[in-house]
Parts: C-alpha cells; structure tokens; sequence
C-alpha cells in the first residue's frame, strides 16, 4: 500500500481534560474508500476521538496526520490555525446534534462552505449544491430553515453540507442518536449510499446493522483503549474480548 | 388657536433642534455601534488582568449619571485647556456638540458592548463549532455565523439602549447643545408659552415612535427564519397574535 492511500493516520492518541485521562492511546488508520465503525458505551472516549481528528479537541498527546502532513500541535494547540484550517476543508464532519447554521436556508446551509471557504463562485456552488440537495433526497425542501425541517432532514442537509466541500473523509459523530426512531432509516440509507460510492467515512455510532453490514472495519473502544478491532464480520462472528462480547449482547 | 400659535411660528427652530437631536443621537449611536464588537469580543475573550482597566470603565459609565459624565467632559476640559491646547485638541473640547458627543459615545459604548457580549454568549456552540469544522478561518466564522447570530438576540435591546440615548440626549442641552430640547427652552425663554414643551414631548414622540418602526423592521429583516416561521404558524392559528 502506498502512502497515498492513507487519508487520515491519527497514533497513540492521548486527551485529558483536567487530570481525567479520556483518551489513552489510540491509533487507526483510515486508507481511501474504508469505512471505519467506532462503537463503543457512553464514555467510552469514542466521540472525543472522533473531535481529536479535526482538531476540535486538540489532542494532548499523538499525532494526526491528513494525507501524510501531520498537523502540529504546540502546548496543547494547534500550532498554526492555517493548517488546521486546510485540514478540516478535506475532512467533512456531521454532528449528532446536525449543528446547522439556523439563520441560513438549507440550500445556504450547503452552498456555505464552498462560497466561503472554498471561495467558489457563487452560481457554481449554488447549482453543484442543488444537485447535492437532489442527492440526499430534499430538492423540494432545499428553501426552507432548518427550524422547519424534521431531524432525519435536518440531519440530510448537515451530510449534504459535508459533501459540498467534496472532503476526503467524512467523520460522522453518532449522527442517528438525536432522532426519531422513524427518521433514522433516511440517514442511514443516505450514509449506506456514499459507504458504497466509496467515500472514506469514519462513523461513532450506536447503529449495530450499519456497523455490520457497511463499514469495512469495526473499531471497539473501552476505558478510552482500543479493545478489539477488525473487520466487522470477525468481530460479530466471534468476538475476542469478554468486552465487546458482553457490548454487543447489551445492545441487542 | 393660540396651541398652533407658538408652532406656526417656531417650526424651523423646533425642526433645527429635532435633526440636532437626531444627529447627536444617530451619531453617538453609530460610534459606539462600531466600537461594540471588538470591545464584546475583548470581554469575552482576554483574560481578567487585561479585562480589568476596560470593566472599571463599563462600571463608571454604567454607573454614573450621564449629565455627570457630559459636565465632567464639558467643564472638566476646560480645567486642562493650556495641555489640551498643547497637544492640539482644544479644538475640539471647546465645541459643547463634540463634549457632548463625546459623553454619549462613552456612555452608549458601555451598554452596547454589554449587550452584546450577552448576545455573543447566547450563540449555540454547535453552530460556532460546525463553522470551525467546514474550515472557515476565525474571522470568516465570526463573520457568518457568530456575529449574526449575536446581533439576532442582541437587536431588541440594542435598540432600547438608542431609544434612551435618543431621550437622553436632551441633557446636552445643559451643556449649550441646541437640540431639540435646547431649542424649546429658548423658545420658551422668549415667550413664556409652556405649550411648547407640548410640542416637544410630541416630536420627541414621533421620533421615538418612527425609530421603533423602522428597528422592528430591521428586526424582521435579519430574522426571516424566525419571523417567517412566526407568520406561518400564525397563519396555521397555532400561536396567537
């Protein structure tokens, strides 16, 4: 495998908020087209994980690395905000919580990023970000505010947004957990859809069938380690640690 | 018809000293307007040493009288004149419209970096947050997505603050300013008929009255995902007028 494959390498990462060690030393790697599971109970530190790769939680200790640049961090920050800043455009990242910028429609949700980070042209955004909207199924609803949507679409235009900045991976922080039982179908559809496009996704969440049946990789985590990890039909199929085997009879 | 009498008269001197009022008012508003945001950010942001001097002065202008602060401008330059005159701003403490300027812009500066700072805080964190992770720089975040939002939450009470400097402004009067106020107390000087302080209460009220119109509007303009959703829901009889 050439370097060039490897989109996002985070190694032995650690964060502590105050004297409590969340995070004690995680690596993965994300190569082109994988789709990585992270699954794991509620402090277990996943999520954090997740927030160290964009740098919204700078990680205490480690190294991430976008496409081979590591991004450098000095007393705890990122040393130069201009790399971070080109390290996010190439990674994509959807909240549980959708996070869209209520003031703006949905369509000026997703045509944000590339008018004003990107600095596209305005038309051209606006017609890529229609084709976009189509794609996640909300042509009809593009013009209207997020406060007027339901959760499951709220959640399609905050993916829609990610993939107007055409990323190299998109990190999806347990992007089902905030709705409706009913809504989760449409988001997982569209995030099964770009798994098999081959997007490169790395995805914290509590969806054991998306965990199983899409991703190409199962990550699990516990007390902020690694406890087991590989593909997801050795995991399911016969689980290694007493961990992961009494998490995934928990959940069922 | 001796009420329209003194207005018949007058009119020019009462208009002069309404867009005096509106001048000193707009003026001081807008001054202060511009300095607010830096100043919110500041507040919110550096650390309680360097914080210190800059509170002291919130606490000074929010807590004294304004006509103390306009004399204390007015009178107390007067006090310094040969170093005022030294450094060259002589020129520009003599003038009772620029000491009285000069007192609003401070006093307004406090209150609206106040406001401000409480809309600031008042933005969700999530949507500062999805701002940082698109990749947009600090400037572009604040730009789109915080500073909007601030202004959203901070828009009615900004616009109070300007009503009571609009009424306030009557103290410059005390320092020689013909504003409307100062207008109607020579006025009055003159002929000795109360009915002009009448006349002022109602351009006072008219102007008072068109400024809330046109803040509502803005208002309504800048959140048409709030207002929009208002409107349909009235328009649904789910929430009443």
């Amino acid at each position: 495998m050439t370097s060039t494959d490897c989109v996002l390498k985070a190694e032995d990462i650690h964060k502590s908020f105050g004297s409590v060690e969340v995070l004690k030393g995680i690596s993965i790697e994300a190569r082109k087209h994988d789709v990585i599971s992270i699954l794991g109970s509620s402090g277990s530190g996943k999520s954090t994980f997740l927030r160290c790769m964009n740098m919204l939680e700078p990680p205490t200790s480690g190294r991430i690395s976008v496409h081979g640049e590591e991004i450098l961090i000095k007393n705890g920050r990122p040393a130069n905000p201009r790399q971070v800043e080109r390290a996010r455009r190439r990674l994509g990242m959807v909240f549980q919580q959708f996070n869209l910028w209520t003031h703006r429609t949905a369509l000026e949700n997703v045509m944000e990023g590339p008018v004003h980070v990107l600095r596209q042209p305005r038309a051209e955004a606006r017609a890529r970000a229609e084709a976009i909207m189509e794609r996640v199924g909300l042509a009809e609803r593009m013009h209207m505010y997020p406060s007027s949507l339901s959760g499951g679409q709220q959640q399609r235009v905050a993916i829609a947004r990610a993939l107007a900045m055409e990323p190299d991976a998109i990190l999806f922080d347990e992007p089902t957990s905030a709705l409706d039982p009913e809504l989760v179908g449409e988001v997982l559809k569209v995030m099964q859809s770009l798994a098999a496009e081959g997007r490169t996704m790395i995805v914290v969440t509590h969806e054991m069938s998306f965990a199983r049946n899409v991703s190409t990789e199962v990550v699990f985590m516990h007390q902020g380690k690694i406890a087991e990890q590989g593909p997801p039909k050795d995991m399911f199929g016969s689980p290694k640690t007493d961990v992961f085997q009494r998490f995934i009879s928990d959940v069922r | 018809m001796e009420f329209l009498d003194i207005l018949i008269v007058y009119w020019p001197k009462l208009l002069d000293g309404a867009l005096m009022t509106m001048k000193l008012t707009l003026l001081g508003a807008l001054i202060a307007g511009l300095l607010a945001p830096s100043l919110a950010l500041f507040r919110l942001r550096a650390g309680a040493i360097a914080q210190f001097p800059f509170r002291l002065y919130v606490s000074f202008a929010r807590g004294t009288p304004l006509l103390a602060q306009m004399f204390l401008i007015y009178y107390g330059s007067g006090q310094f004149r040969p170093y005022l005159q030294d450094i060259g701003a002589w020129q520009f403490f003599r003038d009772p419209f620029n000491c009285a300027l000069l007192a609003f812009v401070l006093n307004s500066t406090a209150y609206q970096t106040e406001i401000l700072r409480g809309g600031l805080m008042g933005v969700a964190h999530g949507e500062i947050e999805a701002a940082k992770a698109i990749g947009m720089t600090h400037l572009t975040a604040l730009r789109r997505v915080t500073l909007p939002h601030a202004y959203r939450i901070a828009w009615p009470a900004l616009g109070n603050e300007i009503i009571l400097l609009m009424k306030a402004s009557a103290l410059a009067s005390v320092v020689t300013v013909f504003d409307l106020m100062g207008q109607t107390r020579l006025i009055f000087s003159k002929t000795f008929d109360f009915s002009v302080y009448i006349w002022a209460a109602v351009i006072y009220l008219c102007l008072t009255a068109s400024f809330v119109r046109i803040w509502d509007y803005l208002e309504r303009r800048l959140s048409p995902h709030i207002h929009g959703k208002r409107r349909a829901a009235l328009a649904r009889g789910r929430v009443s007028a």
